[in-house]
Formats: C-alpha cells, sequence, structure tokens
C-alpha cells in the first residue's frame, strides 16, 4: 500500500512491575480502516491503547502521522485522534451536552469559554449519534447504551477522523451492541478510521477491515477478519471449540460445546 | 432558531454572574449604612458629595463622624468580609472538582489548620507581616499534600472517604501542633492575640494591609475562575481528561497552589472561617448543576456575599459580637445537613 499509515507502532514494549505486558509489536492503522484488535483478558489490548494515546510510556517507537508520540502534546494528540472510553461512572450530574462540549475544551484557549460555534458542533455530534433529544438530561441517569452514546458524540465533536475505543460495546444488551456496531459501520462509511479491542471475535467478523489478534503480549496474526479468524486460532488463544461458518457470504463463530 | 438557542444559553451563564454581582453589590450598600450608628441615605449622598466635590450641607463634625465610620471600621470590614468569602467558597469549589470529590474543603482538608499553624508560628518569630503570610501558605499547602498522601495510601486512590479521613488527621495533626506553638507562646500578649484571631475576626486588619492581601486573593480567584472547563474534565479521570486533550499535572498543581493560596491568605486575615468552602459550592451545585465554569465565579460571588451577610447578621442582630468563624459554623452546619440530604442527587 502506496498510502502512509495514520498511526505505525515498532517493535513496543512494556512492561509493569516487572511482568512483560507487550513483547515486541508492531501494528498499522491506514485511513479508512477498522481495526479489531482481538485477544484475551490480560493479552496487552489495552495497554497497547493506552501506549498509543501517550497514556502510558513504553519502549519503542510509535508514530502518528509519521511522527513521534513523543513530540506530541495531549492537546495536539486530542486534535489527531479522539479516545472512546467504556461507559463508566461520572461523579456531579453533568449533562449530556456538557459532557459533549468537554469534547471541544482542547480547542480552546486558555480564557475562552465554548462559543455558539462549539454548541453548534456538539448538538449536530448529538444528531449524529442519534441522541439529540437527550441533551438535557443527566449523563448518570442514562441506560448504558445511552451513556456509550455520548461518548462517541463527544468524540465527534473533537472533529477528528481516528476513533481508538476500548470495549465499546462491554456492559451493553444485546440490542445496544448490536447498533452500537452499526453505528460504527455507518461512521466507518464515512471515512471515520477506528482501532478497537473486543472481547467477540463474531464483531471482528462483522464490522473490522482488519483483524489483530494478540496473545500473551504479542501480536500473533494481522490480516483480513476473515482469513484470520479460525477455528485453530479461537482453539489456541481462547481454548475454545468453535466452527466458524458461512452464511449469505459473511462468516460467523459459533462456538461448540463437547 | 437554533442560533438563537445558543445565545439564550450563553446569556443565561451571564445572567447568574450578573444578579449575583448586584445582589453582592446591595448586600455590600446596605451593610456600609447600616450597624451601631445608621447611616441614612441623605446623610451617605450628602458625604459623598463633600468626599468629591467638598461641599456638604450638614456639619462637619457629623461628617468626620461618618468619614471615620465608613473608612476606618465599615468598609475595610465589608472588604475583608467579601474578600475572605469569596477565597473560602472558591477554593471549597476547586478542590471539589480537583480531587473529584465533593465532601472536601479547605477546612476539611486541612488546610485552614495548617495555615493557622504556619501564620501562628510567624506571629511568634516575627512581626513581618509578609512572613506570616509566607509561612501560612507554606503550612497550607504541606497540610493538603499530607492529606493527599495519606488519602492515596489506601488501594483505591480515588476513594472519596480516604481523602476526608487524610484531611481530618492533617487537620488534627497541624492542629495540635498549633497548641504546642500557643503553648509556649507568651500568655500576656501573643497567646491571647493568636486565640482571638483564630476564632475567626473580620475586625482586626487595617484597610491597606487589607488591600495589600486582596492582589493575590483576587489573582487566585480570577485564575481559578478561569480554569473550569479544565475542571470539568479533571472528574472523567486523570486518561480521559488527557486523550480530551489537557495537561492533567499542571492544572492539578496550578489549581492546588492557587486553592491554597487564597484559603491561607483568608486565614491570616481573619482566622479560621469554616464551613463557608463546603456549603456555598454545594448549594451553588444543586442550583445550576455541576458546571465548573460557572460554579467557580458564582462561588466567588455568593462565598463573598454569604460572609458579608452572616457578619451584617452578627453586628445588627446581637449586642454581643460573635466571632465571625464560630458564626459561620452555627450557620453553616444546620445549612450543610439540609443540603445533605439533596447532595447525593447532585453528585451521581
Amino acid at each position: 500500500m502506496e498510502l502512509k499509515p495514520i498511526i505505525e507502532v515498532k517493535d513496543l514494549h512494556f512492561s509493569y512491575k516487572k511482568s512483560q505486558i507487550l513483547c515486541g509489536v508492531d501494528l498499522h492503522l491506514f485511513k479508512g480502516e477498522v481495526v479489531s484488535l482481538l485477544g484475551p483478558n490480560g493479552c496487552g489490548k489495552s495497554t497497547l491503547i493506552k501506549l498509543i494515546l501517550k497514556l502510558l510510556y513504553g519502549k519503542g517507537e510509535i508514530l502518528l502521522h509519521e511522527k513521534s508520540i513523543e513530540e506530541y502534546s495531549h492537546k495536539e494528540i486530542a486534535s489527531h485522534i479522539a479516545y472512546i472510553p467504556q461507559y463508566h461512572h461520572v461523579p456531579f450530574g453533568y449533562s449530556v451536552l456538557e459532557m459533549v462540549l468537554m469534547g471541544r475544551v482542547s480547542k480552546l484557549g486558555i480564557f475562552a469559554s465554548p462559543s455558539s460555534h462549539d454548541h453548534f458542533i456538539a448538538l449536530e455530534a448529538l444528531k449524529k449519534a442519534g441522541i439529540l433529544g437527550l441533551k438535557d438530561r443527566i449523563f448518570g441517569q442514562l441506560s448504558g447504551g445511552q451513556k456509550q452514546l455520548v461518548l462517541f458524540a463527544r468524540a465527534i465533536a473533537q472533529e477528528v477522523d481516528t476513533f481508538i475505543m476500548d470495549e465499546p460495546v462491554n456492559g451493553l444488551d444485546y440490542g445496544n451492541q448490536m447498533r452500537l456496531l452499526e453505528f460504527i459501520d455507518e461512521l466507518s462509511r464515512e471515512g471515520y478510521t477506528f482501532l478497537k479491542t473486543t472481547h467477540y471475535p463474531d464483531h471482528a467478523l462483522l464490522i473490522s477491515s482488519r483483524t489483530v489478534v494478540m496473545n500473551g503480549g504479542k501480536i500473533i496474526s494481522d490480516g483480513k477478519p476473515g482469513e484470520v479468524i479460525t477455528a485453530p486460532m479461537i482453539q489456541d488463544v481462547y481454548g475454545v471449540n468453535a466452527e466458524i461458518i458461512t452464511h449469505d457470504a459473511h462468516k460467523r463463530c459459533i462456538p461448540i460445546f463437547r | 432558531m437554533t442560533m438563537l438557542h445558543f445565545l439564550f444559553d450563553r446569556t443565561k451563564e451571564n445572567r447568574y454572574l450578573a444578579v449575583g454581582t448586584v445582589l453582592l453589590a446591595a448586600i455590600a450598600a446596605l451593610s456600609l449604612l447600616l450597624g451601631q450608628y445608621p447611616i441614612d441615605f441623605h446623610t451617605f449622598m450628602a458625604y459623598l458629595n463633600y468626599k468629591i466635590y467638598g461641599i456638604s450641607d450638614i456639619e462637619i463634625d457629623t461628617l468626620a463622624l461618618i468619614d471615620n465610620i465608613i473608612l476606618e471600621i465599615r468598609l475595610p470590614r465589608i472588604l475583608l468580609a467579601i474578600l475572605v468569602g469569596a477565597a473560602l467558597a472558591t477554593s471549597g469549589a476547586v478542590f471539589q472538582a480537583m480531587f473529584v470529590n465533593p465532601l472536601v474543603s479547605p477546612g476539611i482538608l486541612g488546610v485552614l489548620a495548617g495555615a493557622s499553624f504556619g501564620a501562628a508560628c510567624g506571629m511568634l518569630i516575627s512581626e513581618q507581616w509578609f512572613i506570616v503570610q509566607a509561612l501560612a501558605f507554606s503550612f497550607g499547602f504541606v497540610a493538603v499534600g499530607f492529606a493527599v498522601l495519606i488519602g492515596s495510601a489506601g488501594a483505591n486512590s480515588r476513594s472519596t472517604v480516604m481523602l476526608v479521613l487524610g484531611g481530618v488527621i492533617s487537620g488534627s495533626l497541624f492542629t495540635s501542633l498549633l497548641s504546642v506553638v500557643k503553648y509556649v507562646a507568651d500568655p500576656y500578649s501573643v497567646l491571647p492575640a493568636i486565640t482571638y484571631w483564630l476564632m475567626g475576626s473580620l475586625s482586626i486588619a487595617q484597610l491597606d494591609e487589607i488591600l495589600l492581601v486582596s492582589i493575590p486573593i483576587l489573582f487566585s480567584i480570577l485564575g481559578m475562575s478561569f480554569m473550569g472547563k479544565y475542571f470539568d474534565l479533571l472528574s472523567l479521570g486523570d486518561e480521559e481528561a488527557k486523550s480530551l486533550g489537557i495537561n492533567v499535572k499542571l492544572i492539578r498543581i496550578v489549581a492546588i497552589i492557587l486553592a491554597t493560596l487564597a484559603s491561607s491568605l483568608s486565614v491570616v486575615m481573619a482566622g479560621i472561617i469554616g464551613w463557608v468552602g463546603l456549603i456555598i459550592p454545594h448549594i451553588i451545585r444543586m442550583a445550576i448543576g455541576p458546571s465548573n465554569r460557572l460554579l467557580v465565579p458564582l462561588s466567588a460571588i455568593f462565598g463573598g456575599a454569604f460572609l458579608l451577610l452572616a457578619d451584617a447578621v452578627s453586628r445588627l442582630a446581637l449586642s454581643v459580637e460573635i466571632p465571625i468563624g464560630i458564626l459561620t459554623s452555627l450557620i453553616g452546619i444546620p445549612i450543610f445537613i439540609m443540603v445533605l440530604k439533596n447532595a447525593r442527587e447532585a453528585w451521581n
């Protein structure tokens, strides 16, 4: 591919309290891709994401638009990448609109308050996420699915084209999981780029353009989801007996109990 | 249509600030006229006329008396009440945002105890006002640092209760140390001075001292007021705040320094005045929501108004003057108990 990657990770190592979490990770993220990071608990997926966002410091090279992440301030990273965490408890009763406006803070001067333009962007983001009607509700009182959409809207309000997500569907019911995946799919068609961790091989098969499988702090395979997610891989990484079936040209992962 | 809505939203913020400022000015004006020796409006205008144009239709003796009452007694007291109330309430709001903990205040974090220990040491060793202030600020800072250190010792470093406990421990430590200072202080001169000052009083300070100390206090309050949007991000947790583009460490340090500076200097000027830093931000948060962009400046305005009102009540309603620190506790505790019932809603 001739395109330069948005994010390029080279030979990344990270250890925490003498235990090696990542040992030599290489990863690329190109514009327009939806990359799913798959792997068991503790394989280093979340660590990798935090390192890319400069929330942790490791050994190795991380390039954002061909420049080392070290040279970026958090403010500058926030103007390229939006991080969408798992929905969580927020103390103090911020309204949904206030939460989304927080995505605009990195664009404001030290003494500035959000302008009517910032409000406009925030409301447009809420509209895009389909939750404009919730704008005056208290964030803490929303359902998990609604909260996750608010965090999406906040990322959209950051006006960046790359989203990094840590288990975006965790804790959501089946309906909300599917709606959220569909929403990611829609956004990716508009040109947004996604790097997300997931626990579900099926979700990787559903919406990703590329799947990266991690185990024990290493990347063990990287390629098209249909080629990477195989019965032996599921057995090897998760210790689960599964079958990959094809339905209407779409692959699905079906666990089989013995 | 939508444009108009934004305008309305923006003006709503400004309207709160405007209403608060007008209210504060009104209470200040009333306090200037009312007291043991009430000054009626006509006399006051005549006095102003005299001050500005040098002409007046009232006797020169009366004018001299009014001049004395206003400039020497009431004005310093009013300015100090506003300054101290604003400093404490703003610091309270900022500490609450900083530690993402609605239960902390300069009093609870031990800042007031630390600052009073520092100031008392300063009084013991020096007559220099600057040394007293510098020591008050230094030990206020040490006290909050100690509270945070104890509070983060447990497994859950963001535990609300642990930080409050840390503050209680830090506060008790510096209260004990303060007792040591009192014990060694000269019982005929320094000890009574320290004791009365610590009970909280707005009547000791002189106008020139107040104007001098108002510079760093106003600077801190203004600084904190502009940091509101960053404080909002801190309530999301450090990692998320960083990912949204702010320098978490720098903001924490600057905010803690400013809040400690403002509350420590309030101790130097007026002794320990408790509860203002806890209840004012709470009441405002319940009224307008948690957004710190508005909460911090409104805390300054209403903190000032509250202390001014409390002082006015103590001057007008009671024949003996109760130290203001005791009065704010007496008013603050029942208010806090009332607020506490509804507060959970405002936090969650």
